[in-house]
């Protein structure tokens, strides 16, 4: 469990994280979302002690980090994959982690193994690839078998297998009652891997509910159409109270205010054609867009929000 | 490079015992420190060079006088001067070590993992400094002893000895891992303070070189007796012989006793680790 209250970090008088106020809940996966520039590593900074908050507070299990006599046993912690000395090997980088918990060199094994490293635990950390430095961090950070685990990007620069192999891992640890923390950028990700979002622009949240909330609140769910006789069935339907009509080409209707089936009812009494006919749903990414539309930092002048191909691209 | 597959299966607590975390204490720390500090080439590269230069500029040192020996008075070479001449260049190397021990950390992103296992800070500052401590000791030690034995060849034709029973003898040949101890120390506590290779090299380098042979040969009463109290001036006292002078400062002074000289380095190095550590505690890493 983490808890966040007030937590605020300026630099200067440019303020990062502006009074958060949030909790992430054992047994789920919390996304924590935003675009780049958001605040977000500066917050997993700060609930690990690394930044201290220029007002507020945050604890994990119940405590300040600093203050629990085995943090590591307490907290995993990836926060970026180049945490580590680049001519350490793989090995013992993680022994010399594990040391200071006087956690065995079994143990160090065993994440080597979980995370695929074992082949590679004798070459030097600095010639490892961006997804191997990934695996190396998430590896480092399941060392003391913590309850709650902190990531930042874990999936940045995993190759396709890889990002699966991270998505299973961290639903089955959420499923063993562990609290997990990661943030991304990628929509996309979460939307396959989080419970819940905490999505947050500019330093502040700006949701912060289940992931179906979340969608929810870009809109009502519509209704497309494609038929030949759209002024026909544009006039039908405009007869009816809630419905609000959009037409995106020349036989295209996407119809809010109603469901696929009441608009085949419809049709069908009417005697008109439908070529197609699909629930349309608010897509996450149209959320996170909405949600975020205000505070992306860095936003080239000639994208329309809605052409950005956010989703699904890497860094 | 091939990625390698990983294993499928999570790690189920219940399928095998709970991993044994214990809490963390100075001594898991230190462990850990030495960890680092032996897998990684560079430190045995630097040791091992550092060692080197002791025989290396002793038999150097030893043979050029050798030719003048028959017109040199008795009692001229004293056994220990020789045997630690590469005390100069060694010095640059181990402190150069213990810039980049520390320094490395914050260049390397390495910091951010130190300090996750370590959030209280200052203990693992201090770890560190004991493991680089005592790889200078050794270092210093083992150096001193190969430049002993470089310059034995010598010691007929000079006139000259090492021995242990002579207490300036036996202060110059543990005084010299002393000393280096010391200089790393300081040096490590400016790389702490400074957080950058560069900029922790070369104000070790500045300070030693530089600025204490400027302020030594100054002919003015009152800055040479400051000169005395800069950090390698006060310990060069502790290998300094009195009658042939120290291999390692400019400075002259015989004002400080060479314990009073060593504890005045010693002061300045917990003074530069004291400094390291608070700004330490403050910072953000």
């Amino acid at each position: 469990m983490i808890e966040a209250i007030g937590l605020t970090k300026r630099y200067g008088d440019k303020t990062v994280v502006d009074h958060m106020d949030f909790t992430v809940q054992p047994g789920k996966v919390t996304g924590f979302l935003g675009p780049n520039g958001a605040g977000k590593s500066t917050t997993m900074r700060m609930v690990v002690g690394l930044d201290r908050p220029s007002a507020g507070s945050v604890t994990v299990n119940g405590k300040p980090y600093a203050q629990h006599r085995a943090p590591l046993g307490e907290v995993g912690v990836l926060l970026d994959a180049k945490a580590v000395h680049g001519g350490r090997s793989a090995r013992e980088h993680l022994l010399a982690q594990a040391t200071t918990h006087g956690i065995g060199k079994r143990r160090v094994e065993e994440v080597m193994e979980l995370t695929g490293l074992t082949p590679v635990a004798r070459q030097r950390a600095g010639r490892f690839s961006l997804g191997m430095g990934q695996r190396l961090g998430i590896a480092a950070a399941l060392l003391g078998d913590p309850q709650t685990l902190i990531l930042d990007e874990p999936v940045n620069g995993l190759d396709p297998e890889g990002v699966l192999w991270v998505r299973t891992l961290l639903r089955g640890l959420a499923t063993e009652g562990r609290t997990v923390f990661l943030s991304s950028h990628l929509m996309s990700e979460m939307a396959l891997t989080a419970d819940h979002l905490i999505v947050i622009g500019r330093g502040r949240i700006v949701a912060d509910a289940p992931v179906a909330d979340v969608v929810a609140l870009a809109g009502k769910p519509a209704v497309r159409v494609r038929t030949p006789d759209v002024r026909r069935l544009a006039a039908l339907l405009a007869t009816r109270p809630g419905i609000e009509l959009a037409s995106t080409g020349t036989d295209v209707l996407d119809v809010t205010g109603t469901t696929a089936p009441e608009v085949a009812a419809l049709a069908a009494s009417a005697g008109i054609v439908l070529h197609e006919l699909a629930p349309v749903q608010a897509s996450l990414e149209d959320a996170y867009l909405q949600l975020t539309g205000d505070s992306v930092e860095y936003r080239s002048t000639a994208a329309d929000a809605t052409t950005r191909p956010v989703a699904g691209a890497h860094r | 490079m091939t990625t390698a597959t990983p294993a499928t299966s999570l790690p189920a607590s219940r399928t095998r015992p709970r991993t044994v975390v214990q809490p963390v204490s100075f001594g898991r720390l230190v462990a850990s420190e030495w960890v680092k500090i032996r897998s990684l080439r560079s430190t045995w590269w630097t040791a091992l060079l550092a060692v080197a230069f002791f025989p290396l500029m002793g038999a150097m040192r030893a043979s050029s006088v050798s030719g003048i020996a028959d017109d040199a008075p008795d009692d001229w070479f004293v056994g220990p001067v020789y045997a630690t001449s590469g005390l100069t260049l060694t010095q640059l190397v181990l402190s150069g070590l213990a810039v980049v021990v520390i320094t490395a950390e914050y260049r390397t992103g390495q910091i951010r993992s130190t300090l996750a296992a370590a959030p209280t800070r200052v203990p693992v500052l201090l770890a560190k400094l004991v493991v680089v401590v005592g790889l200078v000791l050794a270092t210093g030690l083992v150096g001193s002893l190969a430049g002993w034995a470089s310059v034995a060849p010598w010691f007929e034709k000079l006139q000259m000895t090492v021995d242990l029973a002579n207490p300036d003898h036996l202060r110059i040949m543990l005084g010299v891992p002393l000393y280096l101890a010391a200089m790393a120390a300081l040096a490590y506590g400016i790389g702490a303070i400074l957080r950058s290779s560069a900029a922790g090299i070369a104000t070790v380098l500045g300070l030693v070189f530089v600025i204490e042979p400027a302020f030594a040969y100054i002919p003015w009463k009152p800055v040479q007796d400051l000169a005395t109290l800069l950090p390698s001036a006060a310990g060069g006292r502790l290998i300094t012989h009195d009658a042939t002078g120290s291999v390692i400062s400019g400075s002259q002074g015989t004002v400080l006793g060479p314990w009073e000289g060593y504890g005045v380095l010693v002061a300045w190095a917990v003074a530069a680790v004291v400094v390291g550590a608070v700004l330490l505690r403050r910072r953000d890493a």
